[in-house]
């Protein structure tokens, strides 16, 4: 497995496109480690207001605020670049958290044939019709504010398409003959699922997770950005903007300062592109479909 | 056509079944998260009248009764469409509200959906022709970076530069406009109900005031279909059937248009159906910053008033639409797709 990935990586680094979305994952990683060192204000990146926050109010971008101030006085370079801290931990644990569960359960339901089958996928089809944002509501309701409701309203809705996926590949391979002859040797049902089924499929999955990435990061994004998940002042790219667009009378706010809104979204945008780009990449790779050259016919 | 009605039926059962599973599900999640609902339902009592207070909100709730009974009750409500009022909308039914918000919501996606499934179309069958050209290039590039765009952030930079530019566009309608004209909704989407009343100004003013949030939802379609799209017509372009008609000599317009976009049609609308209600929930958002009535705002007034009956009611009705577009989306592609019609 690991000689494949080398040769998948080795293969993908070819590309510039590969070499873009690698670099800018890398920046994000960067700055998610080393942004309390970077950033000149950390505290009004933390969300604390300055005390003279009047006077620093709605300052445009120059030299000393680089991204300009926000409506709190407050440094919104610090915010934007403490930001990507945030944004790699929620997403790491959504994708992380979801594939592990929707991969276990997924594959349980290809193994164990009849009832668990059915319900499996039964349970499958429920949670993939759940739409996130209103499960955010409810736990934004019943849990309060907090990066976990974020979390957990995410985790919710995406395992449930991590587990279908593993379901579609894993029921290719528990047909194998390898894994029937495993069965006949009397080999624990739990080592057959994770040595023969999970290790074979498990390559398409991490991909499909890194293409993810960037999803889950905007979908993330919008539940704060409804006031949904963190409590204002956090850093959180999505927060960032639902002040800016939000706060203080709104349209006539941002109109005036444009910076508001203009710089959260565009680390969103950026950081999306980013993990897309490496894993479209890597999705070419593993697919021979994908990678087959097309014949010029016409 | 017989054949299929088996199938049709067997879809149906099972997208009743995972309806019911939804309600369940949404019901529990309300009891199985900590908080006390009732207490929520009271408006977080204090004082000696407190405990009064969350009984008779827990007796309102039907909190005192097993749960089995409860979600029964609750499925009997659903369906006989019997949900009581809402908070934010003062007196309305909670059905009302949501159908007339869902059809607010509803004509802005599919506005969204009538812009990008074209353009995807023709993008990508274009680029897919030319591969490799500086078009095949662009295009891509420009899928990639629109598919990963923020819906809601390019929402509020086009109403930003409309701000700038002193065009109005926040809001559904203009007031102003509604007053003089005496306009009402009937079923929640203002095209629909201002043809219905014959007013062209509501009509016109909604529909210049329902392209720049369009626009902005329509980003992620046309992103994500171009690439489908190309990717599609490079499998068709190398079947058989194209390499035999080649061969026969009949002429490439022919062929791209009966045989390599005909066959793409199928898998095109599934997914566009399947990313029809992602684009639901992304209209959802972008309602927000237009100020739109619809799901969005329904989504934030249920916040501030903290209605839990609204939160459930919107999590049944979208999974329901999901469930019933992607049933729809397999039954018609069965119609239209002579290989699935077994």
């Amino acid at each position: 497995m690991i000689q494949r990935l080398s040769t998948t990586l080795n293969r993908s680094f070819k590309k510039t496109r590969f070499k873009i979305g690698l670099a800018i994952s890398l920046l994000v990683i960067f700055l998610a480690i080393f942004a309390p060192y970077i950033v000149p204000r950390p505290q009004e990146g933390l969300g604390y207001v300055p005390y003279d926050a009047e006077a620093k109010k709605l300052l445009p971008p120059s030299t000393e605020y680089l991204f300009g101030t926000d409506l709190l006085g407050r440094d919104l370079f610090s915010r934007v670049i403490m930001g990507a801290r945030t944004a790699l931990l929620q997403v790491s644990i959504v994708v992380i958290v979801s594939l592990l569960l929707g991969l276990l359960l997924g594959v349980m339901a290809a193994y164990f044939k009849g009832l668990i089958e059915v319900l499996l996928n039964y349970f499958t089809e429920i949670f993939m019709a759940m739409p996130t944002i209103v499960i955010a509501l409810v736990l934004r309701l019943t849990l309060g504010h907090g990066i976990h409701v974020t979390a957990l309203s995410l985790i919710l809705t995406w395992w449930a398409w991590y587990a279908r996926i593993s379901y579609v590949y894993a029921r290719g391979v528990v047909e194998l003959d390898y894994v029937i002859l495993a069965k006949l040797a009397g080999l624990h049902s739990f080592k057959i699922i994770y040595r023969h089924v999970i290790l074979n499929i498990i390559q398409p999955l991490i991909v499909q997770a890194i293409t993810d990435l960037g999803s889950v990061l905007l979908e993330a994004a919008a539940i704060n950005f409804l006031g949904l998940g963190v409590q204002p002042g956090y850093p959180e790219w999505g927060v960032i903007l639902y002040e800016g667009v939000f706060y203080g009378g709104g349209v006539e706010v941002f109109t005036r300062a444009p910076w508001l809104i203009v710089f959260p979204g565009l680390f969103l945008l950026l950081t999306t592109l980013g993990f897309s780009l490496l894993g479209d990449c890597l999705r070419e790779e593993i697919d021979p479909q994908l990678r087959r050259r097309w014949h010029l016919w016409f | 056509m017989t054949i299929s009605l088996n199938y049709i039926f067997k879809r149906l059962i099972l997208a009743f079944c995972v309806v019911v599973g939804v309600l369940v599900f949404s019901y529990v999640l309300i009891l199985a998260t900590p908080g006390d609902p009732a207490v929520k339902w009271a408006g977080n009592p204090r004082g000696p009248g407190a405990v009064k207070a969350i009984q008779l909100a827990r007796e309102e709730l039907g909190l005192d009764k097993p749960i089995y009974v409860q979600i029964a009750v609750f499925m009997y409500n659903f369906f006989t469409g019997n949900l009581g009022y809402c908070i934010a909308y003062k007196g309305q039914h909670v059905v009302q509200v949501m159908i007339t918000s869902f059809m607010s919501t509803f004509e802005l996606t599919l506005l969204a959906y009538v812009i990008s499934v074209p353009l995807a179309l023709y993008l990508g069958l274009y680029s897919a022709l030319k591969r490799g050209g500086i078009f095949d290039n662009i295009v891509q590039s420009a899928s990639v970076v629109l598919a990963s765009t923020p819906t809601y952030w390019l929402a509020t930079l086009l109403l930003l530069v409309f701000t700038i530019l002193k065009i109005s566009v926040y809001g559904t309608a203009s007031p102003r406009l509604i007053a003089e004209t005496g306009f009402n909704t009937i079923t929640g989407s203002y095209l629909l109900d201002s043809v219905l009343q014959g007013n062209m100004q509501v009509f016109v003013d909604s529909f210049l005031r329902m392209i720049p949030p369009a626009l902005a939802i329509s980003i992620y379609p046309i992103g994500a279909l171009t690439r489908l799209v190309r990717v599609l017509v490079a499998k068709s372009l190398l079947e058989d059937y194209v390499k035999a008609s080649i061969a026969l000599g009949v002429e490439r317009g022919t062929i791209i248009r009966y045989f390599v976009v005909r066959s793409i049609i199928p898998s095109l609308v599934q997914v566009s159906g399947l990313s029809f209600t992602y684009s639901l929930i992304d209209a959802m958002v972008v309602e927000a910053v237009f100020g739109r009535r619809g799901l969005g705002s329904l989504l934030i007034g249920a916040l501030n008033t903290a209605d839990f009956k609204i939160a459930v009611t919107l999590i049944a009705f979208i999974a329901i639409f999901y469930i019933f577009v992607n049933t729809l989306v397999d039954i018609l592609q069965a119609l239209i797709d002579p290989r699935v019609r077994l």
